[in-house]
This record gives C-alpha cells, structure tokens and sequence, in this order.
C-alpha cells in the first residue's frame, strides 16, 4: 500500500469511526453541535499518555474513549434534559469552551499543539471500526436499540411505555463521545500535530453532515455518508478551487431530493422530483386534487 | 419453628381499602386558569370507572396528572397505596400504571410488533447485556407474549406493517395492545372511541370488559356516552374542574346535574 493509499484509507477510517459515533445519538433523535469536542478530548487525551508518559497507543485509545464519555455524559446530563434547542446550543457552547481551555493549556502546547504523536495504522482503525460495527449490529437487534428508535419517535410516547427518555439518551450520548473519542486519538497519532482549531465548529458540522447526508435511519447509512463527503473533495479535485462550490451544491440538491439521506425510507418515491417542483415560486407542485 | 399463626405472627388487621388508585383533593392550575379544583376520586380495584363531562372539565388534565405527566398544583396521587405524586409517568409504569392518548401516540414510524415490545419495556431486559444475541427463557417468554397480543387485538397479519400506516381503528388498536403489553394493574384510556368507526366502537365495549376480566381495573374518559353507559361500573361527572355527581352509569347520566351541565338548561 502506498503512503498515500494509506492516508487516505485511515482518513476515511477516521471518518466512518466519527460517523458511526455521531449516528448512536442522532438514533436517538438527539443532534449534537459540538461533537468535535469530544474528539478534541480524545486527541489530547491519547496524545499526553503516548507522547508525555510514553503509554502504548492502544491503552490511550481505551483511555481516550473512555475520556469520551466522561465527558459526554457530563454534557448529556446537563444538556438533554431540555429542548433540543438547548441541547444544541450546551453542545456548541461546550465545544467552544473545550477549544479555549486546550488553546491556554502550556502543558499540551496552547495554541501552536501537541505534536509527536504516530503509530495510527490501517490494521489498528480497521479493529476499531470492526468493534463498533459489531456493537451497532447488536445494537440495532436488541431491545436497547429499540428504545432509541422509540425516544427519537416520540418521547410521550416513550415515558409513557416506561421508557426512562432521560436516562437512555444520556447513555446513548455517552456512548456516542466516547467512540469520537477514540476516533479523535487515531485522527491525532496519523496528523502527527494536533491544535485546538482542529476541533472548532467546522469539524463538528462535518460530522454531523456525514450522518444526515447518509442518513439516520440505519447506521450504514452514515458509513455511507462519511465516504462520499470524505471522497468528493478528493475525486473532485480536478476542479481545483470550484469544489467546494460543487460540494455544496451537491448537497442540497441531494437534501431537496431525498431529505431522509441517501440510505433510508422517506416518501414512496426513491427521489422526490416534486420537491423541485414545490421550490418554484406561484406552483404548489405536489399537490393534485384527487 | 416458625412461629406461623402463633399470636405474635397474626397479621395486624388492615381496614382492606381496595382502591386501586386514589386522586386526592387534586387542584390543577395553569397560568391562573383553573382546570381542576379539589377533585377527588376513587378507583376501586376491578372495576370500570368513566368520567365524563363537557369539553374542557378537565377530564384529560385528570388523567394527566393520574398518570404523571402533569404535576398537581395540589392533591396527592396514590396506586395501590402508595404515594406517587412525585414520580414520573415512566416510573408510575413498572408500579401497575399505563395510558393510551386521546389523539394517539403510536411510534409511527416503527412496526406493530415494535410497538408491542417497547410496551413489555418496564419487565423486559434492556441493560447492555440484553445486547448479547441468544435470548434467554425470559426474552422469549416475552416475544411469545407480544405475539399472543398481537393475536389478541387481530393484529397479527399487520404486525411487520409500519403503525402509522394502518387505518385509526387498527392504529388504536395498537396503543392498547402496547399499554397491556406492560402487565399494568390500572389502564386509564383517554378516549378510547374517538375516531372508531360505529362497528369498531361496538367491538371496543367486549374488549374493554375482557381487560377487566384478565385483572385490569379500567378508567375510561370518554364522549361516547353510548361506550360510558354500557361498559362502566361507575361514572364521575366533571365539570368545570369539579367533581359534579358520582354513581352508577343510570344514575348519573340521567341526574337533572348533568343534563344541565350537557345541554345547559
């Protein structure tokens, strides 16, 4: 394997990880604004052990993810007992938090990083994919994934079935920064530097969109998601400074068409064209008298 | 030896209460707006209890707060006993209490069998060793339970249909099936036959007694004073927040109160 076959191979890994962690709270119905802080958590995590206390990488990838979820049921705790729109602004606001704490933290550098961290390999994402494609299987079979599929449905609904909604999120949420955890130290020990910028706003919207653009429905569905937005910018490159434009543009036409993702069941329709129609002014395209 | 039956052991006589679920002197206010004012009611064990009344007595608010998804501004809610005034509805479910909801409140966008199972919810195993693939007895015993009601309410043929996508009857249908699904010892179902069609409401009245008679007290709120009269042991009669008479259906129903808190003359 090329050096550069091999960089993009763990980018995506790091990507699928990023994704299939985000999906675990998104099942749930809850979308995090911040998730890029608990890869931030885990990065630095992961990177004080190897490169301060010379820990091997696989115990700090456990110490990272569980760093995760600390945090994450901390901020789960205090955050989805509300609306969803506190939840997203507790998220972004503790994201933010995170960032400002690393950049004035001397110990891991500050602002200008950490660096020294390597030893991310194929094989070694690989396994952490394989685990939590293992867990979400089983997940999604059980009777626990069933209660997240009910929360993310209707909460009423779900206290009155006995359902403890708070409780099951917060775990849910948990589990979720804890897997970005794990991502976040395998994302830092193949960049070789990690800076708190890194874990800002744009890297959390990234996760998110991997999840949406895939889909919520079932959790390929953000495998898929996290392929195509990692990949585009790379088959796209011929366009040099236009991708991004492309990029975008692709993605709302997509979320015009199938705004349940490109994996999932929505409308009865595979894509749906009246939502075009509907977007021209002085029509109301889907509407028929019948 | 055990000193069974011996003078120390008799049991201290208890005055046997048998109420399932006692509201007491339950005041409800929103922003100032009374919606229930020192109701008191008495569910006793067994039986079919109603409460009727004009829209806006409070019926649904009475429910709500039985159920603890409103807290009482004053009163005291007590099943089989205890006080659960301070418990939220999901910790009222493992103690013997489930609802359904006047408008429905299905996971529509899950099976019908899915919907059974998360009624077994509060008696099922959900921890993360339930991740673990080979079911138990007991899991099994459960999934064998959900397809017996399923049977039950003739949902069997529809139960890989997404809820959402079958006819209201059926649909209502569902939300019993998943709140008996809990084993509960009291069922409050606000409305039961509201958007039934005639033959559904017909079929409705059998089934609620059969409830009864696997150990299931019933408090129905409903319209259909048709339902009220022919399946309620007893019926309350709100009004304006108020409990206005309490009896049997006959009485009640026929009492010169309610006529002029229906028809206003």
């Amino acid at each position: 394997m090329s050096a550069y076959t091999e960089a993009v191979t763990i980018k995506l890994g790091i990507a699928i990880l990023l994704a299939l962690g985000y999906w675990i709270t998104a099942a749930t119905g809850k979308f995090s604004f911040g998730h890029a802080a608990f890869m931030g958590i885990g990065a630095y995590a992961a990177s004080i052990l190897t490169v301060k206390f010379d820990w091997s990488l696989e115990t700090s990838i456990l110490i990272a993810g569980l760093a995760g979820a600390i945090a994450g049921a901390f901020v789960g705790w205090i955050s989805l007992r509300l609306s969803i729109l506190y939840l997203a602004i507790i998220t972004f606001a503790f994201a933010e938090i995170v960032k400002i704490l690393l950049e004035s933290w001397d110990y891991v550098g500050g602002a200008s990083g950490l660096f020294g961290m390597r030893g991310t390999t194929v094989p070694l994402v690989a396994v952490c994919i394989g685990i939590v494609i293992v867990y979400l299987f089983l997940l999604t079979r059980s009777r626990k994934g069933l209660s997240y599929e009910a929360i993310r449905e209707d909460e009423q609904a779900a206290r009155a079935c006995g359902l403890g909604v708070t409780r099951i999120s917060v775990e849910a949420f948990a589990v979720s920064a804890a897997i970005t955890g794990v991502a976040g130290a395998l994302s830092a020990h193949e960049t070789l530097i990690i800076t708190p910028s890194q874990f800002g706003a744009a890297q959390s919207l990234l996760i998110i969109l991997f999840v949406v653009l895939g889909g919520v429905q079932y959790f390929w569905g953000a495998i898929v998601g996290a392929v195509v937005l990692t990949m585009l910018p790379i088959w796209f490159d011929f366009l040099e400074e236009y991708y991004q434009i492309t990029y975008g543009l692709l993605f709302v036409v997509l979320m015009i068409l199938r705004p349940q993702g490109i994996i999932g069941r929505g409308t009865a329709r595979r894509f749906d064209l009246d939502a075009l129609k509907r977007l021209v002014p002085g029509r109301t395209g889907g509407d028929r008298d019948d | 030896m055990r000193s069974n039956g011996s003078f120390l052991g008799a049991p201290v006589a208890i005055v046997m209460t048998d109420r399932t679920l006692r509201a007491r002197n339950i005041t409800k206010q929103f922003d100032g707006v009374t919606a229930l004012a020192e109701v008191t009611l008495e569910v006793e064990r067994g039986s079919i209890h109603g409460i009727v009344g004009p829209n806006g007595a409070g019926k649904t608010t009475l429910l709500n707060v039985m159920s603890g998804f409103l807290p009482p501004t004053e009163g005291a809610v007590e099943l089989n006993g205890r006080d659960v005034t301070r418990l939220t509805p999901q910790k009222r479910v493992p103690l013997g209490l489930t609802r359904t909801f006047q408008n429905l409140r299905l996971f529509g966008g899950l099976t019908v069998r899915e919907n059974v199972l998360l009624g077994q919810h509060s008696r099922a195993r959900t921890g993360f060793l339930s991740l673990w693939p080979f079911p138990t007895a007991g899991d099994r015993e459960l999934d064998r339970e959900a397809d017996h009601a399923l049977g039950i309410f003739g949902l069997t043929e529809y139960r890989k249909r997404r809820a959402a996508t079958l006819p209201y009857g059926l649909q209502k249908q569902v939300e019993i099936a998943r709140a008996i699904s809990a084993k509960p010892k009291l069922l409050l179902m606000d409305e039961p036959a509201a958007g039934m069609t005639g033959q559904e409401r017909v079929e409705l009245v059998p089934r609620i007694r059969a409830l009864r008679d696997e150990g299931i007290t019933v408090v129905i709120v409903e319209h259909d004073m048709d339902v009220i009269a022919s399946v309620c042991d007893v019926v309350t009669v709100l009004n304006f927040g108020r409990v206005l008479i309490e009896g049997s259906p006959a009485e009640a129903l026929a009492s010169d109160e309610v006529r002029t808190a229906y028809l206003g003359t």
